[in-house]
């Protein structure tokens, strides 16, 4: 009895080893290697809109990491977000006046909060609050400044039809939002191939509040966004009489495919290159 | 002949209910004999020797291997997206939530599991178990809980070190031959694996889980084998299949729970 198994030492070491790597995995593989270990003080921080920050998220000035998101919570009041930030004690010379800023890192990132220094002599103490914020930057309301994209309107008032003839409405579909000056007026009635003239005629169902659109306006299919649905634009002429219900567009522009749209960047700028270097040649001749 | 097959069937399906309510009453009777068997904690620990510390460098080299292969094959897929960043974080999810607790498992059912069915088949074969009765030991105690404890507290520790060399086959793989930057690689790992979802949940409770399981199937199959050469044979396979066949059921249902 006294003396010990051979096998117990074995024992004893393959328990140590088994805890030894557990303790590797949830010390060095996780995200515990990012908490700020030091001393930190706490600053808030009230965003309009927080985006897809999450707690523990990085607080970085001039993109190096000077602590964490500690926690978020909803002011009910006001209708903002209180975001409590843990940064590390040795950053302890941030001025007062200093921005705060939701940025995403790249372009489907994680989000985090940068910090940019302000010009004021007074530092943030723990407890303070940084005044300054910009919310963050929503990809959608990004896109939407740029092509203007909005709600079908509802066909409260009833509404009348037009057509309009297409060559190709790429991926267009029935229901899709018809919009005048980035507006939606009404909406895609029905998607048809004409079998003798070979291009699309498209029925549009524009609201009757909007009666007032001259005849020589012209339809065209534009896509909201880079990769967004389809939607067909009016673009209003100037002529005296209006649309009535029945009437053809007869200016119409259509659906730009992407691939289109990449070659005719690449090869008119080379052919503009072509046109630029002829008259050089024909001088030289 | 249909009559004949549907008795069949229905014999095979009162016989696996039968099996599996047995199987549950022996786990209550070893849970039951387990403050009896701390008399005989060294016949534990030489168990968790047997079981454990002897199934290391089997675990270990499946784990490095397997690791390995994930470090090659997310290397090659996610270069298509100009993604290669991402392996060292994809090699260790998959690592902490699947495949380390069901391959330690499954490699645990067929290295240990089979051995402790025949050696406690033999022992009742052998009329050792009987002799124990004899001499007024307990042979649940003294035969089957040393190893059920064992194999309950080996399992996490084996998946634990399955998982750590597995991790070090994909940084071998992606960092040192194929070339992923050694601090990207750690990063990115870092900034998205978590300790409780994916550490605690994924690997500990989940191969605790199927430790017991994998244990008490094949102490119940070797204790209840009918005592003959051929018995202790369909026995042995039977801990294998159904010891895989609970592990990859049990590891869907711990995944819902646990997500």
């Amino acid at each position: 009895m006294s003396q010990r198994p051979s096998y117990a030492v074995g024992t004893g070491l393959f328990i140590v080893l088994g805890f030894a790597a557990l303790g590797y995995l949830a010390t060095q593989t996780t995200s515990v290697v990012n908490q700020s270990r030091g001393p930190s003080y706490i600053v808030e921080a009230h965003f309009a809109n927080i985006g897809q920050l999450k707690e523990r998220a990085p607080v970085k000035v001039a993109g190096v990491r000077i602590g964490q998101v500690q926690s978020i919570v909803l002011d009910p009041t006001r209708e903002t977000a209180d975001v409590k930030l843990a940064i590390d004690q040795r950053y302890d010379k941030i001025p007062d006046n200093s921005v705060a800023t939701i940025f995403t890192s790249g372009l489907l990132g994680d989000q985090y909060i940068g910090v940019q220094y302000g010009n004021s002599k007074k530092t943030l103490a723990d407890g303070g609050t940084i005044a300054l914020t910009r919310p963050a930057q929503q990809l959608e309301e990004m896109l939407g400044k740029f092509f203007g994209a909005g709600g079908v309107a509802d066909n409260l008032s009833g509404s009348y039809r037009v057509r309009a003839r297409f060559t190709n409405i790429g991926a267009l579909s029935v229901g899709a939002p018809v919009k005048m000056a980035g507006v939606a007026i009404g909406s895609v009635q029905s998607v048809q191939a004409d079998p003798v003239k070979l291009d699309a005629e498209v029925t549009l169902s524009i609201d009757k509040r909007y009666s007032q659109i001259p005849d020589d306006s012209a339809a065209a299919v534009f896509t909201s966004g880079l990769i967004g649905t389809q939607y067909v634009a009016i673009q209003p002429g100037g002529s005296p009489d209006m649309l009535k219900d029945g009437d053809e567009m007869v200016l119409t522009q259509s659906a730009l495919q992407i691939e289109d749209l990449i070659g005719k960047f690449l090869v008119s700028g080379s052919s503009a290159d072509k046109k630029g270097a002829e008259p050089d040649n024909a001088g030289k001749h | 002949m249909s009559a004949s097959m549907k008795a069949g069937s229905e014999n095979i399906v009162l016989r696996s209910l039968e099996q599996i309510g047995n199987c549950g009453l022996f786990l209550l009777r070893m849970l039951a004999a387990v403050p009896q068997s701390m008399r005989f904690y060294r016949e534990t620990v030489r168990q968790l020797w047997f079981v454990g510390a002897m199934s290391l460098i089997i675990i270990m080299v499946c784990g490095l291997f397997v690791g390995m292969v994930l470090g090659l094959q997310l290397y090659d897929v996610l270069s298509i997206f100009g993604g290669t960043s991402a392996t060292g974080t994809v090699v260790a999810i998959a690592i902490y939530r699947e495949l380390g607790p069901v391959v330690t498992a499954l490699l645990f059912a067929g290295r240990a599991g089979t051995s402790v069915t025949a050696e406690i088949g033999l022992m009742r074969a052998t009329d050792q178990i009987a002799a124990m009765e004899m001499m007024a030991v307990d042979p649940i105690a003294y035969v089957a809980v040393p190893r059920f404890l064992a194999g309950m507290i080996a399992m996490p520790l084996l998946s634990c070190v399955f998982c750590a060399l597995g991790i070090f086959g994909g940084h071998l793989v992606g960092v040192t031959w194929l070339g992923i930057d050694n601090g990207t690689f750690w990063s990115n790992m870092t900034a998205t694996v978590e300790v409780v979802k994916d550490v605690i949940n994924g690997v500990v409770w989940k191969s605790l889980v199927f430790g017991i399981v994998v244990s008490l199937i094949a102490v119940f199959q070797g204790y209840t084998t009918p005592p003959t050469s051929e018995g202790v044979a369909y026995a042995t396979t039977r801990t294998v299949v159904a010891s895989s066949i609970a592990i990859l059921a049990l590891d869907f249902v711990l995944t819902a729970f646990l997500m």
